[in-house]
C-alpha cells in the first residue's frame, strides 16, 4: 500500500494505491490522523489504484469519515472500482458514498 | 438396443500450500487463489475468461479467512503453518483453511446492522455473503470450508442479438 497525500486550499485529497488490508491499515491510521492535527476537514480519497481492500481497510475508511462529520467535514470517494467496488457495495456503502 | 452413454466429468484439482501464520504472506495466498478462480469456468481452447465477479469474491472471502486465521487461531501461542487446501472444477471452486491453534466459533459472531456503519466485525459476514457455503469445524485440526459456484454472466438480450 502506498499513500500520497495532496492539500489544496479547498480540499486534502488521499491517493491509496495497492492493497488496503489487515497489515497495511496500520500504517493509514498515523496518515489519517495527522488530517485532524493539521485541521483538515475536507478530504477526498482517491481509490483509482486501489487494487483490493479487506474488512480492515474498510473499517478505517468508515472511521475517519465518522470523525471527519463529528468534526463538521465530509469525506469523499473517487475512482472506486473492481474488488473494492464488491465490497463497498455488498456493505451497502454506497448509501453513505457517492460512489 | 438403444444404448446411452452417459459421460460425466468429475475433474477436480488439488492444491495444496502451507502458509506461515503471517499477515505478510496474505498478499501470496491471494493471488494464488485469484489464479486458481480464473480456471474456474473457462471453456477450453477458449481465450481466459474476463468477468471478474466470481474472482473478486472469492478473493474478498478468502483474505478474510486467512485474517480470522492469523489473528485469532495462533494469538498467545507460538504461530503453526495454515494450511490451504483449493479444489478447482470446471464450475466450481472449494477452498479450506487448516489451522491446529485455538477455535475461533465464529458461529458466534453476531450479523452486523450495516446501519450502524459498523467499523469492525464484518469478515464474517462477507465470507457468508460472497461464498455458497461456508462451514466451520473445530477439532485438534480447526477446518473452515468455503464453496462457490460459478454461474455464467448473463448475456443481455440486446447484445446477443444480431444486428
Amino acid at each position: 500500500m502506498k499513500v500520497t497525500r495532496q492539500d489544496s486550499e479547498a480540499e486534502t485529497v488521499l491517493r491509496i494505491e495497492g492493497s488496503l488490508d489487515a497489515l497495511s491499515t496500520v500504517d493509514l491510521r498515523p496518515v489519517m490522523d495527522q488530517l485532524f492535527t493539521d485541521k483538515r476537514r475536507q478530504v477526498t480519497l482517491d481509490l483509482s489504484a486501489l487494487r483490493l481492500i479487506d474488512s480492515s481497510g474498510v473499517g478505517a475508511i468508515v472511521s475517519l469519515y465518522k470523525r471527519l462529520r463529528q468534526d463538521g467535514g465530509t469525506l469523499k470517494l473517487q475512482g472506486l472500482r473492481d474488488q473494492p467496488m464488491a465490497i463497498f457495495k455488498l456493505l451497502r456503502l454506497d448509501r453513505v458514498f457517492s460512489l | 438396443m438403444a444404448r446411452l452413454d452417459l459421460v460425466v466429468c468429475l475433474s477436480v484439482d488439488l492444491i495444496k500450500l502451507a502458509i506461515p501464520s503471517s499477515l505478510k504472506y496474505r498478499d501470496l495466498v491471494l493471488r494464488v487463489v485469484a489464479a486458481a478462480a480464473k480456471l474456474v469456468g473457462q471453456k477450453p481452447g477458449r481465450p481466459s475468461r474476463v468477468d471478474r465477479e466470481f474472482d473478486d469474491q472469492v478473493i474478498s472471502a478468502v483474505g478474510e479467512a486467512f485474517n480470522n486465521a492469523v489473528l485469532h487461531s495462533y494469538r498467545g501461542r507460538v504461530a503453526g503453518d495454515i494450511e490451504i487446501e483449493i479444489e478447482t472444477a470446471a464450475e466450481s471452486i472449494a477452498v479450506r483453511l487448516i489451522d491446529s491453534g485455538d477455535a475461533f466459533d465464529w458461529t458466534e459472531v453476531p450479523e452486523p446492522n450495516l446501519d450502524d456503519l459498523p467499523e469492525s466485525g464484518l469478515g464474517v459476514f462477507i465470507m457468508r455473503s460472497f461464498m455458497d457455503q461456508v462451514t466451520y469445524r473445530a477439532g485438534d485440526r480447526n477446518v473452515l470450508s468455503m464453496r462457490k459456484n460459478y454461474v455464467q454472466p448473463t448475456v443481455t438480450e440486446s447484445a446477443s442479438r444480431p444486428s
